[in-house]
């Protein structure tokens, strides 16, 4: 053997790894089971013995460290630890550092006096983990400790690789006799060399035979576990202290180890021919104190703690896999959108019908936070198979439609911000009585203040008179507007010109031939449009708007087209500002338009007129209206010089508007030809 | 017509697969979830040191499993990876992180799905050109699984050694 300088060993802690699994199943106990009792819990740790390629080896805890029995693969040795849990954080860091592990050195002299480490040699890898668990955070603090005696001096005599000592068959034959041992037989073992070989030995059938005389032809092993051969596992003080109490006549002599280490042959197959072999001087016994916590993170002595709320919170799982749903979108297909300008908009929601169930639904799954429901009627029974937020028994129960969209919207994403407001919506033409004033006057100011607090205006509602009010408020506050409203097989989905917020008029755009444009701020609203029925598709029914049905698909298609315009809008650079387009007949597409004009996802139409009897869509553009009853700047003003006592005159009587915009018989003209403003409430 | 590649086939894969890991002590581990049809696959840990952007060194493990995608008909392999406090990197920390995709279309690639017999989300490789990549080996391979793997694990820092690619 090759004598070397004499010098101390260098010893290693392992470095740990928590499995995910680890903390999921250590709250499930502490909430199922623990609950308030602090009750400290055998847990198994896992260490790989043999290295990976580039890899490094940690012991391991998962959710299978709360088995009875150890059931690592064949790879792993087990080590013996505790969880020790506290219930507050005081408790936590108030906790004795100095008895706890202490406590656990003793516990573990006792297993080697009582015989125990004789049967299960793998009790030297022992553990403990004092934790603290804040479980509304999902918030772990924890702090590993590996007990070892303290100021344990061993003496390297001297060291050399074990091809140096043993034979390439010997040593192949002790790879084999090792693999054949249980994994808790596989930490701490003897070699002896015998005529001709060498052989392995459990503790407990050889060490009682070692004595001063025959101590040379054994070699106390260990497997090595350090992630390298040139240092030790800081357990091996353990296994000395193991060895001096069943052989105490060792202390002050010299004794033969081996670092039993594996790796891998170039074909793979493992071998222990990086082993080391130590001469070491033992010390004397001595009643020890314990030392080994784990340094943390930032290489000090004290406890890490683990953020498990995006792993482990279920809210903040969905929450992030919403986002990621649509970062994917972004990352594959449309780098470019700005995704957290759509996260950010508040939309108000005026209707919570089959539309307003519908579009909800849609801006859900864009991304959309912040959702706000107005309706004033309750969930009905035929409401529930149409209408995709509600259900049976918010019918059975009466629910206001628009707290029940928005309770229900919750649970489908608790992560959304919606709210439901029951507000009756002011109309012209329906006399406000003396009784009625306040709350009308209350409803008009909360109605206003909705507007004010949200990005988009989704008209929603089932009647054309419903519409003003909104119509005018959200154009008076600048406000994008999305219109939608069904016919029994068609559909008209628009959005409301943008009013100019200074006396800038904005920049003429390009006209193509072919092509009609109009500027954001030029567009009609929905009262400027003469709106009849679009393709009169099935000219022999009844054109009663009292008692009318929709077929369903139309309200789920015109949801989904208002909150697809609506994003189309948010993605372009002027935003509601941008110009419309349309085409004329000899143009065969709207593809062909300026793509300057266009959004990342498109082009943005005026208003979509959908014909589900033919299938069709067609994308027609008008132009504001300067007598509009909605829009136009003669009702703008007077709603901004006269305030409530215009549109309480309004709300008294339509006539009033014709005065303000010089119209006449408007609504007269629209009652009979209005026929877009059918609802399946008109059933009931 | 393309050959397909049947949930059988896969079990007889994923299960030689675990009898070579035992002999050689590599780790792959067999699992079943009772009551679903394809509640058979493998699974696997590795640990390992990732230098992050800001050039510090995090240790992470990476827990792959391999099961059986029953609509795509195709194994599908994805997998997890925890620092060592146990909270799961998201898909955009690894990302960063890999260096085998960047500049690749890694957006198509690697994305995160649910785990075809865990339901639970995992960073997957998309199963959707595994059919392609597998077809050659399916009349060939005695294993179509270990073939499969040694073109699409690279990706993900999953290698597997010559002994297994030795029985295809
Ligand atoms: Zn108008």
């Amino acid at each position: 053997m090759c004598e070397k300088k004499v010098e101390e060993l260098t010893y290693v802690q392992l470095s740990t790894s928590i499995n995910p699994s680890f903390w999921n199943k250590f709250t499930e106990i502490k909430l199922e089971v623990d609950k308030l009792g602090e009750i400290e819990h055998h847990i198994w740790g896992y260490y790989n013995v043999i290295p990976q390629k580039h890899g490094i080896n940690l012991l391991e805890v998962d959710s299978t460290s709360f088995n009875e029995k150890f059931n690592g693969q064949n790879m792993y040795i087990p080590f013996h630890g505790k969880l020790i849990n506290k219930n507050t954080i005081e408790q936590f860091k108030e906790s004795n550092k100095t008895d706890l592990i202490n406590d656990e050195g003793k516990s573990l002299m006792e297993k080697i006096k009582n015989e125990l480490v004789l049967q299960d040699p793998s009790v030297l890898n022992n553990f403990f983990i004092l934790s603290f668990a804040d479980l509304k955070k999902y918030h772990y603090y924890y702090w590993f400790a590996f007990p070892v005696p303290r100021g344990l001096v061993v003496t390297k005599v001297a060291s050399n690789l074990i091809t140096e000592t043993f034979s390439e068959n010997e040593i192949q034959i002790l790879c084999s006799q090792f693999k054949e041992l249980d994994n808790n037989l596989r930490s701490y073992f003897l070699v002896e060399r015998i005529e001709n070989g060498c052989k392995l030995h459990t503790l407990q059938n050889k060490i009682k035979n070692v004595t001063l005389q025959n101590k040379n032809q054994f070699y106390f092993t260990f497997c090595n576990i350090a992630n390298t051969n040139i240092a030790v596992g800081s357990q091996l003080k353990n296994y000395i202290t193991m060895i001096l109490y069943y052989c105490p006549f060792l202390q002050g002599q010299i004794a033969n180890f081996i670092a039993f280490t594996l790796s891998r042959r170039d074909d793979f197959s493992v071998t222990c021919d990086k082993s080391i072999i130590y001469e070491l001087k033992l010390p004397s016994q001595e009643d020890y104190t314990w030392v080994g916590w784990e340094k943390n993170e930032r290489d000090r002595m004290g406890p890490r703690l683990a953020n498990m709320k995006n792993t482990l919170d279920p809210y903040m799982l969905a929450e992030n896999s919403v986002d990621l749903n649509l970062k994917l979108m972004k990352w594959r297909v449309l780098p470019n959108i700005n995704l957290e300008k759509i996260k950010e908009t508040k939309c108000l929601l005026l209707g919570s019908g089959t539309l307003g169930c519908s579009v909800a639904r849609t801006l859900l799954a864009w991304g959309v936070r912040t959702i706000t429901f107005v309706d004033n009627s309750t969930v009905s029974f035929s409401n529930p198979v149409r209408q995709s937020l509600f259900t049976y028994l918010d019918s059975v129960q009466m629910k206001p439609k628009a707290l029940a969209a928005a309770e229900n919207l919750k649970m489908i994403f608790p992560g959304v911000k919606s709210q439901g407001v029951q507000l009756s919506i002011p109309m012209p033409g329906h006399t406000v009585g003396e009784s009625l004033l306040e709350q009308t006057k209350e409803n008009v100011a909360k109605l206003r203040e909705l507007i004010d607090e949200h990005d988009i205006v989704f008209l929603l509602m089932d009647s054309r008179e419903s519409r003003w009010l909104p119509t005018l408020l959200a154009n008076y506050s600048h406000k994008i507007t999305i219109n939608a409203a069904l016919g029994f097989d068609t559909y008209l989905v628009m959005r409301h010109g943008l009013r100019d917020a200074g006396d800038a008029r904005s920049d003429p755009v390009n006209h193509r031939e072919g092509f009609k444009c109009i500027n954001g701020t030029e567009l009609g609203c929905y009262f400027c449009n003469d709106v009849t029925a679009p393709g009169n598709s099935m000219k022999d029914r009844t054109l009663d708007q009292q008692c009318t049905v929709t077929r369903p698909g139309v309200s789920q298609i015109a949801g989904a087209l208002a909150v697809e315009l609506a994003i189309s809008i948010l993605q372009h650079k002027d935003g509601a500002k941008a110009p419309a387009f349309y085409k004329s007949p000899q143009i065969t597409s709207i593809q062909d338009a300026d793509s300057e004009n266009e959004c990342l996802l498109g082009i943005i139409p005026h208003s979509i007129r959908g014909f589900l009897s033919s299938f069709e869509h067609i994308l027609p553009a008008t132009e504001k209206y300067k007598h509009c009853i909605a829009c136009s700047d003669m009702v703008l003003k007077e709603y901004s010089e006269n305030g409530m006592d215009f549109l309480l005159k309004v709300f008294n009587s339509s006539k009033y508007l014709e005065d303000v915009t010089q119209l006449t018989e408007i609504f007269n003209d629209i009652d009979l030809e209005d026929v877009l403003e059918f609802s399946d409430e008109d059933f009931q | 017509m393309d050959a397909s590649f049947k949930l059988e086939d896969f079990c007889a894969s994923i299960e030689n697969i675990v009898a070579i890991s035992n002999s050689l002590m590599d780790g792959w581990t067999l699992h079943k979830k009772e009551g679903v049809e394809n509640g058979k696959y493998i699974t696997k840990k590795y640990s390992t040191s990732l230098t992050t952007s800001d050039a510090n060194d995090i240790v992470v493990t990476f827990e792959y499993h391999i099961a059986y995608h029953l609509s795509y008909g195709v194994p599908v392999l994805c997998f997890r990876v925890w620092k060592q406090d146990g909270s799961l990197l998201s898909i955009e920390e690894y990302w960063a992180l890999n260096e085998n995709l960047k500049g690749s279309s890694m957006y198509d690639t690697l994305t995160q799905l649910d785990h075809p017999v865990l339901c639970q989300p995992f960073l997957t490789l998309h199963p959707c050109r595994t059919q392609e990549i597998i077809q050659p080996f399916l009349q060939h391979s005695k294993n179509p699984v270990i073939s499969w793997l040694s073109v699409v694990g690279p990706f993900v820092d999953l290698t597997l050694p010559d002994q297994y690619l030795k029985l295809c």
